[in-house]
């Protein structure tokens, strides 16, 4: 069983209480209007998809409930480290 | 106010129409009853103060850890499990919520030294590092619980109604298992 270490929770917690939410760090657009179909296209769909480190969020659905990010490495699978939502990219 | 000609069933809360039966069932060192009757509260709050000013008590401020009843489930949430008949205020015109989700879950017990191992069969979380007095949101299987450790070997495990059956039951069959073990 994989452990993630909750931010929030300050501990280390069974995998099955998380909830993958994507590729973090990605700002909704403000004024959607103004973009075009290919910039809202960048938005919607278009991800990073590392080999290797990758930034993403994760719910800690049947624990707190928080959404935090996390660094994660795609190839191994080891989180390298989690931290609190509304914190800088590490 | 508008009709809108529904008619709500009243709720099943109770054990008995649950028909989980009135219990308690022992088992090999453990024994599964019901909780009494509770008034279950949730309680969300950015500004924990405000929380704190409206209840007109201290809440407890870290994840898991629980004073007088109430839960810190989040860092913006808590859950109360008040005696029957307890009502909180509602601290209106504030950014607090108090809600009332006395009808949404079941309380079961378990109590003895093989409480542990009957959570454990279902539960991924180490509860053997669970302080007495610590409370946490968890799953039990896929079927999402809160686990209240009220004693070294006394459990509360609050769960949905709709899931209160079927959890009953993975601890009685969880039960009779671990008694088999035992007895070899």
């Amino acid at each position: 069983m994989l452990l993630i270490h909750c931010p929030y929770c300050e501990e280390a917690r069974p995998e099955v209480e998380f909830v993958y939410g994507g590729e973090a760090h990605i700002a909704r657009p403000l004024d959607p209007s103004t973009y075009s179909d290919a910039e809202w296209e960048e938005f919607l769909y278009i991800r990073s998809n590392p080999r290797g480190r990758h930034h993403e969020r994760w719910r800690h659905t049947h624990g707190c409930g928080r959404f935090f990010n996390a660094v994660r490495d795609t190839v191994t699978d080891v989180f390298e480290t989690t931290y609190k939502a509304g914190e800088p990219r590490k | 106010m508008v009709e809108i000609g529904v008619k709500i069933a009243p709720v099943a809360v109770s054990a008995a129409d649950l028909k989980l039966g009135s219990g308690p069932v022992e088992g090999t060192g453990v024994r599964l009853s019901h909780a009494e009757t509770k008034a279950r509260y949730s309680l969300r709050a950015r500004d924990a103060a405000v929380l704190d000013g409206v209840l007109g008590r201290k809440l407890p401020a870290k994840i898991g850890d629980t004073a007088d009843g109430i839960a810190c489930l989040g860092p913006d949430e808590w859950y109360a499990l008040l005696p029957e008949g307890t009502t909180l205020p509602k601290g209106e015109g504030l950014p607090v919520s108090v809600v009332d989700v006395s009808s949404r879950a079941l309380g079961f017990v378990l109590e003895g030294p093989g409480a542990l191992a009957v959570l454990s069969s279902g539960c991924p979380l180490d509860l053997a590092k669970l302080a007495v007095g610590r409370a946490t949101r968890t799953v039990f299987e896929t079927v999402e619980i809160v686990v209240w450790r009220e004693a070294e070997d006394r459990w509360h495990v609050e769960v949905w109604r709709s899931f209160a059956i079927w959890l009953w039951h993975a601890f009685l069959a969880a039960m009779h298992s671990s008694g088999g073990h035992a007895a070899k």
